[in-house]
């Protein structure tokens, strides 16, 4: 397999994710289409060779995948929001816990809490911090504003990264935004206090 | 070789030099077995991780000389399920047999090329009273964290100081300190950090009247009781300040019998379940443990107390708190404590040599 970045894995039919062999980009693959059998020579730049042979070439095809979109891990997301529905003070000093995963019409808001002015708080929890979350957010506070008796809602965007467009965005929407660390967060052991 | 022993004294030979030897895949194949040596009626076991060293020798009758690894656990098994009596063993190239009464066994030993070469201790050998140094082990060592993430805190600190030996151990949540006076086995105000586990093992192995030597290097430590050695290596790193801990001051203190306390709390605690805290409520002449475990049900028990200081609700992990008070020598303990947010501490009534400080856990 050979990435569009340019690294080479040989894969069996086995061993999961783990290649029987790889060389890592950058390097430079050279096709030798003369012998037979065929070759590939790939060379990196400390000039360390890693040579194919192909016996049997059964397919050949190439496939342009995009841009990286990143790794979105759920669980990490739901225990973030876990921890942070146990904790809501460390998303902003004297918030309390209204409820977890509050339903609306158009989905569940991830946390909704209530400042010390009883000033309704939702919190929209993403692992990486992008417009879109920040744009889900607003539709989620539109929803709730329909039920008046709530009163003025405010919106808070947390994530363990922010971009910097959407603390932008979030700030132009009259939204606050927080960036929280995970491990920090998993480390509070809620009523454990310790020595040191 | 060739020897023959009884069951027994094999069996307890594998069993304690086994303890040693590693079960973890990943690690040098070899170090799951246990190192056989036969010299002149001398049996010698030796079990290592590298970490850890246990080896110990027993009289045997002896036919034949020799040198063999073979797996520890497996051995010490059979050798265990053997019925009482003589057990014969002999090992050949590639081949250990054992036999007793009518039961026959044969094992594939493993390789002795591989075997770690033992290295002979060094230092000044100093001797210690076994039973005075298990008791204190016996205090200390369960405070020492099992979380090898902070590889500090799984070690016990033994340090010198001006009126004897002192032992530390904590993992953050709780901390023992036993001071061992008029024993000398560092220059004072040198330390070294030993493995708890090492500890551990050294406790089982101490008893009765048995005199302790113990030799310190640099990077291990040699304990010597009888005819068993336990070698470890030391933990390298700088040890926690304790010291600023310990509070100065304490405005209320607690008096209560020790077993009493033991046994309240040994009923309490089944229902502190899901790491739910026990509750001790201070005030007048009763010492009230309360245990709540939400949608299961609570428990209570009052027992006799005197207490000098301002009524309040402290709350712990009865696991810890047990640990504490069994730790403890005496009839009657002292809990002394500031407030139900600082560390409180344990201590034996006319005992000072020991104590146990605990933080509590916060509560609504």
């Amino acid at each position: 397999m050979v990435k569009a970045d340019g690294c080479v894995a040989i894969h069996a039919d086995g061993g999961a994710y783990k290649p029987l062999n790889w060389m890592n980009a950058p390097n430079t693959i050279a096709e030798i289409t003369d012998g037979d059998p065929r070759q590939w020579v790939i060379t990196n730049p400390k000039k360390e060779t890693l040579t194919i042979t192909l016996y049997e070439v059964i397919s050949d095809s190439a496939h342009e995948l995009g841009d990286d979109p990143g790794l979105q891990k759920d669980g990490v997301e739901a225990h973030l929001q876990e921890l942070l529905a146990t904790s809501p003070h460390t998303i902003e000093d004297g918030l309390t816990l209204v409820r977890r995963e509050y339903p609306t019409a158009i989905g569940p808001i991830d946390l909704v809490c209530r400042d010390p002015d009883n000033v309704v708080v939702a919190i929209e929890v993403k692992r990486r911090g992008d417009i879109d979350g920040v744009e889900q957010l607003a539709r989620y506070i539109e929803r709730l504003e329909l039920d008046s008796s709530l009163g003025a809602i405010r919106g808070v965007f947390v994530a363990q990264s922010i971009k910097p467009q959407a603390k932008v965005l979030a700030e132009s929407r009259g939204f606050t935004w927080v960036e929280v660390d995970y491990d920090t967060l998993r480390g509070i052991a809620p009523d454990e206090l310790r020595l040191f | 070789m060739k020897f023959r022993c009884e069951r027994e004294i094999l069996a307890e030979a594998l069993a304690t030099a086994g303890r040693a030897a590693t079960s973890r895949s990943g690690t040098l194949p070899v170090l799951s077995g246990v190192r056989l040596d036969v010299k002149d009626g001398d049996l010698t076991v030796t079990g290592t991780d590298l970490e850890l060293t246990i080896r110990l020798s027993v009289h045997v009758h002896s036919d034949q000389n020799g040198s063999a690894v073979v797996p520890a656990r497996l051995v010490a098994d059979i050798v265990k399920a053997l019925p009482a009596g003589a057990v014969e063993v002999s090992i050949a190239d590639d081949e250990m047999s054992i036999s007793a009464g009518r039961s026959q066994f044969s094992v594939r030993p493993l390789s002795l090329s591989d075997y770690p070469a033992q290295v002979e201790p060094g230092g000044e050998p100093v001797t210690l009273a076994s039973a005075e140094v298990g008791n204190a082990l016996r205090q200390v060592v369960r405070a020492a964290s099992t979380d090898d993430a902070r590889a500090v805190l799984t070690g016990v600190l033994i340090a010198s100081e001006d009126d004897g030996l002192k032992m530390v151990a904590t993992d953050s949540y709780r901390l023992a300190v036993r001071n061992l006076p008029q024993s000398s086995i560092l220059a004072t105000g040198q330390k070294v950090l030993v493995p708890g586990r090492a500890l551990a093992e050294l406790q089982r192995i101490l008893s009765g009247d048995d005199e302790l030597t113990v030799r310190l290097g640099t990077r291990e430590a040699v304990f010597e009781v009888g005819a068993t050695r336990l070698t470890t290596r030391l933990i390298e790193g700088e040890y926690p300040n304790y010291r600023n801990l310990l509070p100065s001051s304490h405005p209320n203190i607690l008096t209560v019998g020790r077993e009493a306390l033991l046994e309240a709390l040994r009923r309490v605690k089944i229902l502190a379940q899901d790491s739910t805290p026990v509750r001790l409520t201070l005030g007048g002449d009763t010492l009230q443990l309360t245990a709540i475990t939400q949608d299961v049900g609570n428990a209570a028990e009052e027992i006799d107390a005197s207490y000098d200081g301002a009524e309040m609700t402290v709350a712990f992990n009865p696991d810890y708190l047990a640990a504490g008070i069994d730790a403890i020598d005496g009839d009657e303990i002292t809990l002394a404590t500031m407030d139900p947010m600082k560390p409180a501490v344990l201590r034996g009534v006319g005992h000072d040599e020991y104590l146990y400080l605990l933080m509590p856990v916060r509560v609504p």
